[in-house]
């Protein structure tokens, strides 16, 4: 069973997305104005005869598309946290991949590392957690796992 | 703007090699933007030193040490290395190190690209600088490659060819990398109208480079071909044009003086605030000023070639359109002079520069206005009216904000300060010689001294004398600087405090200096 079909039974979810500051419009609209620009230019001149401008404009745009593809795939990515009774999950989507993680709640540990890192570990494995928040609010969630695992704040 | 909060030590788990591989290999910006930055500087010297070279032999009438060819190849040379291996990766160098610390992003959007982008760059300046020694020595057709001259030439031209391809390639990947940063990567709170200036003046650079360097990659192809795959794009005799040369460059030529001055714009309008303490006047006319000049730079460019015989209307459009760049640059200019209006001012190094560079750079825009006017221009096309003006903005204009840019960050770089003094004698040894040199060039020039010509008639002779005096002087002041780099580097100021000046704003002075290797790597929240 996927992480997000047992999302409705949880006490506790937080969920965190990766900053970004345009959106997949904003991007198109970028992408088009800028292919717009360079492919017109190009274009312009293969009418005179000057066509060799063209194939490198191509290339360029090639080179941007793939820039903005690669961003585009990562936009969407996201963390999730989810405590639902013995259960603690920890879903991580990165390229429109997600993974699932489940710890024991009675048994899982919020560690935090250098520089306000956090993650959770049980059983010898550990997931790095809170890496879409920034320090601040790392350190809340910090407080609110221990408090919510084990009635304390994180190690 | 504030930052709720700003950093966090990473040191710890950035595990990057040490020594000479650290440097090769590389992903972050601030070490990029530091290979940037002393590449620059390397070329910097080596066309200033063909530039002394140039001089040496003006400093009197008749041929004293070059023959004629190597003079040009000098003048070329001295052209191709300033703009594309000097002034370009300079301000690449600036955006690599400020725009993620200004925008609180934890490094640029591709970092492998941006790697290869600054790789990319030593072997171009290999080529540009072996061409001098190749049969025939190197291209002798001007920095802006004209052709038939350029399509006849020897293998220096071909090597030419190839160095300005990849250096392309590098200023693409690197527009796609700040463009894409900045956009997608900006801090929470950071909206685009909040900005520092210098990010914004980078972001409408990148566009400007997106657009026109696929035609100069496509111009010097065609150069390539006509020369060796029969091909006749400027070859008349074969049914071409070589004036189609001189639209396709200018066309890209033009943009590209933007390009070398929107930065410095940038690095003006975050010195001049912090020094006068009082936030940029008219922020958001500044930026549409520079959008407005990024737009007009498109529709100007046959103003480079007014002597080249166009109908009398498009040489009245060229020339209003010309004319309209001055209305955002006043802009820009009154908008300097505002915030320091009732400023509680001081001078320091980065200051002075920035003064320096208002009022020299303002005159290089009148002697632009001058030479706008085509009839006018026809008498002084090819003159050292022309040298005059476009050293006015490239010289007092980009490099007086470069070197006023790196006193401004060189403590947060470091964490050290650098010697003041020192400082100041290179601005003032630096704004003096700058116009022992050119600004006689003003007057040989409107008496009709053609450039790039290794010999001249004995009117000419005092002002040219005293050209190579004040050559010779600015290219000496300029050992001050690495002087004083040195001695900043090698920790003999005192220790910089995170805020470094009084009056600085942006979330880079949040910051520790130097900045950890790491930083932001959680967005702080801009408010």
């Amino acid at each position: 069973m996927e992480c997000s079909e047992r999302a409705h039974a949880t006490e506790f979810t937080r969920f965190a997305r990766r900053n970004n500051s345009l959106s997949s419009s904003g991007r198109l609209f970028v992408f088009a104005f800028l292919f717009i620009v360079s492919i017109g230019i190009a274009a312009a001149f293969a009418v005179i005869g000057a066509w060799p401008i063209l194939p490198f404009a191509g290339l360029e745009m090639g080179v941007l598309y793939l820039a903005f593809r690669v961003f585009e795939r990562h936009a969407a990515d996201y963390e999730r946290i989810a405590i639902a009774g013995d259960r603690v999950e920890v879903e991580i989507c990165e390229a429109g991949r997600a993974r699932c993680h489940e710890f024991n709640r009675y048994w899982a540990q919020v560690v935090s590392g250098e520089g306000a890192r956090l993650a959770l570990r049980s059983h010898g494995r550990e997931v790095e957690i809170g890496r879409h928040l920034n320090d601040d609010q790392r350190r809340a969630l910090a407080r609110e796992l221990g408090r919510r695992l084990h009635g304390t704040a994180g190690h | 703007m504030e930052a709720a909060h700003a950093h966090h030590g990473h040191e710890a788990h950035g595990h990057h090699p040490t020594g000479i591989m650290r440097w090769i290999t590389t992903t972050n910006h601030k070490d990029i933007g530091t290979l940037y930055l002393l590449f620059a500087l390397t070329m910097f010297f080596v066309g200033g030193v063909l530039a002394l070279m140039l001089r040496l032999e003006l400093f009197e009438p008749g041929m004293q040490f070059w023959r004629p060819e190597f003079f040009n190849q000098l003048t070329t040379m001295h052209g191709l290395i300033m703009v594309f291996g000097a002034i370009m990766p300079a301000f690449v160098g600036f955006a690599n190190w400020q725009v993620p610390l200004m925008i609180g992003a934890p490094d640029m959007a591709f970092a492998r690209m941006n790697n290869w982008s600054f790789w990319l760059l030593p072997p171009a300046a290999v080529l540009l600088v072996v061409s001098f020694f190749v049969p025939g020595g190197a291209i002798a057709a001007g920095w802006t490659l004209y052709a038939p001259l350029s399509t006849q030439m020897g293998p220096g031209t071909d090597l030419a060819i190839f160095a300005v391809h990849i250096l392309g390639a590098s200023s693409i990947m690197g527009s796609i990398n700040i463009i894409t940063t900045i956009l997608n990567m900006r801090a929470p709170g950071m909206t685009l109208m909040k900005m520092p200036l210098f990010v914004w003046t980078w972001l409408i650079t990148a566009y400007l480079l997106i657009a026109v360097m696929p035609v100069l990659a496509g111009a010097v192809t065609m150069v390539l071909t006509d020369r060796h795959f029969g091909t006749s794009f400027f070859n008349a005799a074969g049914g071409g044009d070589p004036v189609m040369f001189q639209h396709i460059f200018w066309f890209f030529g033009h943009p590209e003086v933007y390009i070398m001055i929107l930065p410095g714009f940038g690095i003006i309008s975050q010195i001049v605030p912090t020094f006068a303490r009082k936030p940029l006047f008219g922020y958001s006319s500044m930026v549409y000023a520079t959008a407005s000049i990024a737009i007009l730079s498109f529709m100007v460019w046959a103003h480079h070639m007014f002597t080249v015989g166009m109908p009398a209307a498009a040489q009245l459009f060229f020339m209003y359109a010309t004319m309209l760049i001055a209305v955002p640059t006043g802009v820009k200019v009154f908008n300097w002079i505002a915030t320091m209006w009732k400023g509680s001012m001081t001078f320091e190094t980065p200051m002075l520069f920035a003064c320096g560079f208002i009022f020299v750079f303002s005159m290089g825009g009148f002697t632009g206005l001058v030479l706008a006017i085509t009839p006018v221009d026809i008498q002084l096309q090819d003159t050292y009216y022309v040298v005059a003006h476009f050293h006015y903005v490239l010289v007092a204009g980009s490099l007086f904000a470069l070197f006023g840019g790196a006193y401004y960050w060189l403590p947060k770089w470091i964490g050290r300060m650098y010697d003041e003094t020192l400082g100041k004698w290179h601005f003032w040894l630096s704004m003096v010689f700058f116009n022992v040199t050119f600004f006689p060039m003003h007057f040989t020039g409107l008496a009709g001294l053609p450039r790039r010509v290794p010999d001249y008639n004995m009117q000419f002779a005092d002002f040219n004398m005293i050209s190579t005096i004040g050559a010779f002087g600015f290219g000496l002041s300029q050992l001050i600087f690495v002087y004083l780099l040195w001695k900043a580097i090698g920790g003999a100021g005192e220790k910089a405090t995170d805020k470094v000046w009084e009056g600085a704003q942006g979330l880079e002075w949040t910051l520790p200096s130097p900045p950890p290797y790491h930083t932001f790597e959680t967005p702080p929240v801009v408010k």
